[in-house]
């Protein structure tokens, strides 16, 4: 059996061949992704009541402050100063991915556990990319990017090959950041499973909470900072402030 | 029958190179401690491509060993 067959069988089945499975159709996705929207909603409008001009009242508040800090400091370190235009874009993922792991610890699955729907997000956020990309370069500028330095005489060949590998390079950062997500949330619901078959009694797979806890911090973190690498790659600062450079050195 | 230890090489490969990751950071954030946000910001990136070659290694490699 060839590998494409083998794996879109092995996708379809939602995992692993053996072993405990727990997939769920589309309907089901939409009901845990409804109870992490439900959640996300519920804490910002109740967050929402602190916010008020001068200083912010409430704990959830104070924390949302954090979170959005949080946030913007890594758009602005790693994007630059116009990075803080996509904070919003960014804390969305951040959200939907940190409280989509959160109901991963404690339900048999969540939307970040299935393939189809990390896809979807990497699909959103690799587009954007683009966008933004096309918006500030130029649709031929943001193309052509791909192909390379310029070359001349018969080393366009050369570019018209750094053309199509960049184009897969492209499609494999979506495979990336699906996979890496899927992998890390499905994993520790496999590496649970296999703890528990240990002994009948005691759930020793409750014993790796600590670590899947660690896990979902660290893959919220690099999802959203994978995106922000990605745009900063793409865009560049304004030029008014290249103007300021010139002048100042 | 050879799929848990070729599993178990992919996973030796990682673990040292993951290892190696955080020797280097860890030894450039004793160096410069006024610099371990940045540090902190190429050491997950650089993990997140070395653990992707053990998620690559599970899902796609494995599936297809399975099927031969």
């Amino acid at each position: 059996m060839d590998i494409t067959s083998q794996l879109s069988t092995f996708l379809a089945a939602g995992g692993g061949e053996e072993g405990h499975k727990v997939t769920v159709n589309f309907i089901g996705t939409m009901v845990y992704f409804g109870l992490v929207l439900a959640v996300v909603f519920g804490l910002l409008s109740v967050a929402r009541k602190g916010f008020r001009p001068g200083v912010f009242q409430g704990r959830l508040a104070n924390w949302s402050e954090q979170l959005y800090l949080f946030i913007e400091n890594l758009c602005v370190s790693i994007i630059g100063s116009h990075g803080r235009k996509y904070v919003p874009f960014i804390i969305t993922f951040w959200l939907i991915i940190f409280i989509s792991n959160l109901v991963a610890l404690f339900f048999p699955t969540s939307p970040t556990a299935l393939l189809s729907f990390n896809l979807g997000m990497a699909i959103i956020s690799i587009f954007y990319v683009q966008w933004e990309g096309i918006k500030q370069n130029g649709f031929i500028g943001h193309f052509s990017h791909f192909a390379g330095p310029k070359l001349g005489g018969a080393l366009v060949l050369i570019s018209v090959m750094l053309f199509f590998i960049e184009l897969v390079s492209e499609t494999m950062k979506m495979v990336s950041l699906s996979l890496r997500l899927y992998g890390n949330i499905h994993g520790g619901h496999e590496a649970v499973h296999g703890m528990n078959q240990i002994t009948s009694a005691f759930p020793m797979g409750e014993l790796l909470i600590p670590v899947k806890m660690l896990t979902v911090v660290v893959q919220a973190l690099i999802f959203c900072l994978l995106t922000c690498v990605y745009i900063s790659l793409v865009t560049h600062e304004p030029h008014d402030e290249h103007h300021g450079e010139a002048h100042a050195h | 029958m050879y799929l848990p230890i070729a599993l178990g090489l992919a996973a030796l490969g990682v673990a040292i190179g993951l290892g190696m990751i955080g020797n280097g950071a860890m030894n450039g954030m004793s160096r410069q401690p006024e610099a371990i946000g940045k540090m902190q910001t190429a050491m997950l990136i650089a993990m997140a491509f070395v653990e992707l070659v053990f998620l690559l290694t599970v899902f796609v490699g494995a599936g297809a060993f399975k099927g031969s």
